[in-house]
């Protein structure tokens, strides 16, 4: 099992780390460390007082609010959706390409998907308007909730750190 | 003997990424091995001290040996580092018009070649490289050559002409030239092969243009056009640096001509047309050593192994031949050059040793500790366990001595790693963790080496398995315990061998062609002279080729040996094989039912002959043409006999040495000063300053008359 520093693990978050160093972390064991020093990369690139308690994507994290300790989900911007067992998407901005003409922003013609039978939904942050998810479902699909992390067993059991508290 | 009077006549050069090895043979068979650090500017100076270095054990001067040389091969890795570093020249591409990103997207194959098959079935590791070629230098035309090699749309020269001119404004230094299918019909790329040399003449830009018709006119078009670009982007380069090694020979008196080792096994000149071929060489060299120390002893049936820090590489020799893949790859490019066929597994001496995390085993590999040793070597800046640590702590290998003193090892620095990583986590003495790691690594390689033994029909007790490679020697009888080898063999010069392989090769050049031929079982006459035509008029074409490089240095025609072959498959089968010709002109239907009698043959051998399916028909899929020229090999020494005892002076003391449990006084010998005839049986340990020879309890060795070591196991 090979070791990492804080220095590559920020990197790794990133996403300008080394290619060579990249494939050996990918290809080996994760080092028990990895968890905790990546998240405390993350944490250092928000401005946001709130403790990152797990990444949900490229800028959005349930976080431990730093007011009252609640667990709720954020984006890099400051703004927040709702609570960490809501489905986030619920509450963010959506844009639904249905039309032949939304498609063709994407795709060049006759490249994109028969809109009757696919859509494409945008989940964007009401606040600063980056675009966390796409989905490509069926239309009449409802919204996929599509992650409900048991954060206390991960803790404790995968990586083995004290669950970061939590107030109903 | 005969040490002063004898003249050295054989120079092998082996310059790697750290160290250049230089290896001279003198006539009596006797050798030193010079080495010095590496010069990536100039490698010539890097050759000439290595030379020094070696030449100082016999207190000669290079100014009056290099007069003295008849041969000299190089080999190295400086192409292969370009290639893998993307140094190379600025290449310009002109392909079909629609084609043009096909370069950069590469083979799929190519994001996971050269990985561990963990990491080819893990899809997040797989990775493109960047092309040789950036889209902005590449060029499409419109001109289309169906795959029966009609021509659909002819080619539009205007557009080769614009082409040429763009590709110049953006920078090219060299420009190749790949069509579509012009294996199967040459004209249009020659036509625009042409036009962009007379553009070029125009613009009075003095760069080469490469067609690939000229070089590797071979079906597989990623294969055809990665090979082209490769011989414009790392091989043009390397003819720079060639020159620079051989004027440098000039200047000290060299009057030999400097020759390269190439993929198929032969040498080639450094003015030679196709250099491409020469970007991997050194472990070839070990398997035409192999080949040459077996007509020696007469064994034709060989397991060559070659243990070296990072990779454990085995090549088959059966009935005194070695195979040949036609497209292999390398540099994770897919290529078509024949390559000496071999297979290797990522384990060796330096190999880094972890405890997987959850099941708790022990781990080799796959990256390693290579020149920087291990943590026992403390200014190697490690913190990783390597198999030399495991090595060092239970006394196979001298902490004084390693490199012949060149660096001094750390026994409890590695002791202390070991405890920490391995032996602590797995609740073992640091002695007992460290030999399991050894077990392991022999475990690995002798399962590995019988695989390839048994996977292709064959029997080990029919085979001698060579053992080579710096750190052969401390393993050999690790992996070839208990695989049943008729005899087991280490040269003296085991640290030396690629270099000394590659002095054995013949001066040999090698063209390849497509073609297609089909002829039923039973043909008509007419059928198999049309196809005897075809594959004839392949022959004179690629003996051309071949009898223009000879000439380049100073060679006659009729001084060339023409050697054709061809590659057959039965119709429809999948993979074809490698046949030298019975028959060294063909034309009549009695010539191809020669050509099919010796594909039976062979297909019998490889296979099985109740495998053959002459109901199929036969396919010739591609021509061959060999050509060599006579040139000076090194010979073997040739040592009177000393006797069973091994001579006082050769006994250097004792070393506590580990293995079964039990640590026990391993009798240590200076390689160099035994005699032909000693018998030493283990627990020994023979050093040099470059190899361990390592001989465990239950082994025994004896030393034959050319300072081969035979090693048994006692029953």
């Amino acid at each position: 099992m090979s070791t990492y520093n804080k220095e590559q693990v920020a990197h790794l978050a990133a996403g300008t780390l080394d290619w060579d160093t990249t494939f050996r972390m990918l290809s080996m064991p994760k080092d028990k460390a990895r968890f905790g020093m990546y998240v405390e990369a993350l944490q250092a690139k928000v401005t946001f007082p709130d403790r990152i308690v797990l990444p949900l994507g490229p800028h959005l994290y349930i976080v431990q609010s730093a007011k009252n300790k609640q667990w709720i989900v954020k984006c890099d911007c400051g703004h927040e959706f709702c609570g960490y067992k809501e489905n986030w998407k619920l509450f963010a901005n959506i844009y639904v390409r249905d039309t032949p003409e939304a498609m063709a922003d994407v795709y060049p013609a006759l490249m994109a998907p028969d809109t009757k039978w696919q859509v494409y939904r945008e989940y964007y942050c009401p606040s600063c308007g980056t675009m966390h998810d796409v989905e490509a479902p069926t239309p009449w699909y409802p919204v996929i909730h599509d992650f409900e992390p048991d954060i206390e067993t991960f803790y404790k059991e995968w990586v083995g750190l004290p669950v970061p508290e939590r107030a109903a | 003997m005969t040490i002063e009077n004898s003249s050295v006549q054989v120079l092998g050069i082996d310059a790697g990424g750290t160290m250049t090895d230089t290896f001279f043979v003198r006539a009596d068979g006797r050798f030193v091995v010079g080495k010095a650090q590496s010069n990536p500017g100039d490698e010539s100076l890097a050759i000439y001290n290595s030379s020094v270095d070696a030449l100082a054990h016999w207190g000669r001067e290079v100014d009056d040996v290099y007069p003295e040389l008849v041969t000299c091969v190089y080999s190295g890795t400086a192409m292969l580092n370009r290639v893998l570093q993307r140094k190379g020249l600025d290449v310009g591409l002109i392909c079909n018009k629609g084609f043009e990103q096909v370069h950069s997207m590469g083979r799929a194959l190519q994001s996971y070649l050269g990985y561990a098959l963990e990491d080819r079935i893990h899809l997040n590791t797989h990775r493109y490289d960047e092309p040789l070629v950036p889209i902005s230098r590449t060029r499409g035309v419109t001109e289309r050559t169906d795959v029966q090699g009609k021509i659909v749309i002819p080619l539009r020269v205007e557009e080769v002409r614009q082409a040429t001119r763009e590709l110049v404004e953006a920078g090219s230094k060299a420009i190749v030239i790949c069509l579509l299918q012009s294996h199967k019909n040459e004209d249009s790329e020659k036509l625009a092969r042409d036009a962009c040399k007379e553009e070029l003449k125009k613009l009075g830009a003095d760069i080469p243009v490469f067609a690939s018709v000229d070089y590797y006119p071979q079906r597989k078009e990623s294969h055809r056009m990665n090979t082209t670009i490769l011989e414009a982007y790392g091989a043009e380069p390397s003819r720079a640096t060639l020159k620079l090694v051989s004027d440098r020979f000039k200047k000290h008196g060299a009057k030999f001509d400097l020759r390269v080792m190439a993929t198929h096994g032969g040498t080639i000149s450094w003015k030679a047309k196709e250099l491409a071929r020469t970007i991997v060489s050194g472990p070839i060299g070990g398997v035409i050593g192999s080949k040459m120390l077996g007509e020696c002893l007469g064994d034709e049936n060989i397991a060559c192994s070659d243990i070296g820090g990072t990779s454990f590489d085995v090549a088959l020799i059966t009935k005194g031949s070695f195979a040949i893949k036609s497209d292999p790859d390398m540099a994770r490019l897919v290529l078509s050059l024949p390559l000496v066929a071999m297979d290797s597994v990522g384990a060796g001496a330096g190999s880094f040793v972890r405890i997987d995390p959850y099941s708790k085993s022990i781990k080799l590999g796959p990256d390693s500790a290579g020149y920087r040793v291990g943590t026992c070597w403390p200014e190697s800046g490690l913190d990783t366990v390597s198999v030399s640590d495991c090595h060092v702590v239970l006394g196979y290998l001298n902490p004084n001595n390693f490199l012949g003193g060149l660096i001094k090892l750390d026994v409890q620095r590695a002791r202390d790693h070991i405890k920490a990583q391995i032996a602590d986590p797995l609740g073992l003495s640091v002695e007992d963790a460290a030999a399991g790691v050894i077990e392991l690594l022999d475990l690995t390689l002798s399962e590995y080496l019988r695989a390839n033994i048994s996977a292709r029909g064959y029997n080990p007790t029919e085979f001698t398995c060579f053992s080579y490679g710096g750190a052969g020697p401390v393993h050999t009888y690790g992996y070839t315990a208990g695989v049943g080898f008729k005899d087991v063999v280490v040269p003296a010069w085991a640290a030396g061998f690629s270099a000394f392989g590659c002095a054995c090769a013949d001066f040999e050049y090698r063209y390849d062609k497509s073609v297609d031929l089909a002829v039923p079982q039973h043909g008509t006459d007419a059928a198999k002279i049309a196809a005897c035509e075809i594959l004839q008029s392949a022959w004179a074409e690629l003996a051309a080729k071949v009898v223009e490089e000879f000439v380049i240095n100073g060679y006659k025609p009729e001084d060339v040996l023409l050697i054709p072959g061809y590659k057959m498959q039965y119709t429809g089968q999948l993979n074809d094989l490698e046949i030298i010709s019975p028959i060294t002109n063909a034309s009549t239907a009695a010539d191809w039912d020669k050509i099919v009698e010796a594909f039976e043959t062979t297909y019998g051998r490889v296979y099985a002959n109740s495998a053959r399916s002459p109901e199929l028909g036969n396919s010739a899929t591609g021509a061959i043409m060999r050509g060599t020229v006579v040139t000076q090999k090194p010979v073997l020494p040739e040592d009177p006999d000393g006797g069973p005892t091994p001579p006082a002076e050769a006994f250097l003391g004792t070393r506590p040495f580990y293995r079964h449990k039990k640590w026990v006084d391993a009798k240590l010998y200076k390689m160099e000063l035994l005699k032909a005839g000693n018998h030493i049986v283990g627990p020994a340990i023979i050093e040099s300053d470059a190899t361990t020879f390592v001989v465990p309890n239950g082994f025994e060795t004896t030393v034959d008359k050319h300072r081969l070591f035979h090693l048994k196991e006692v029953k």
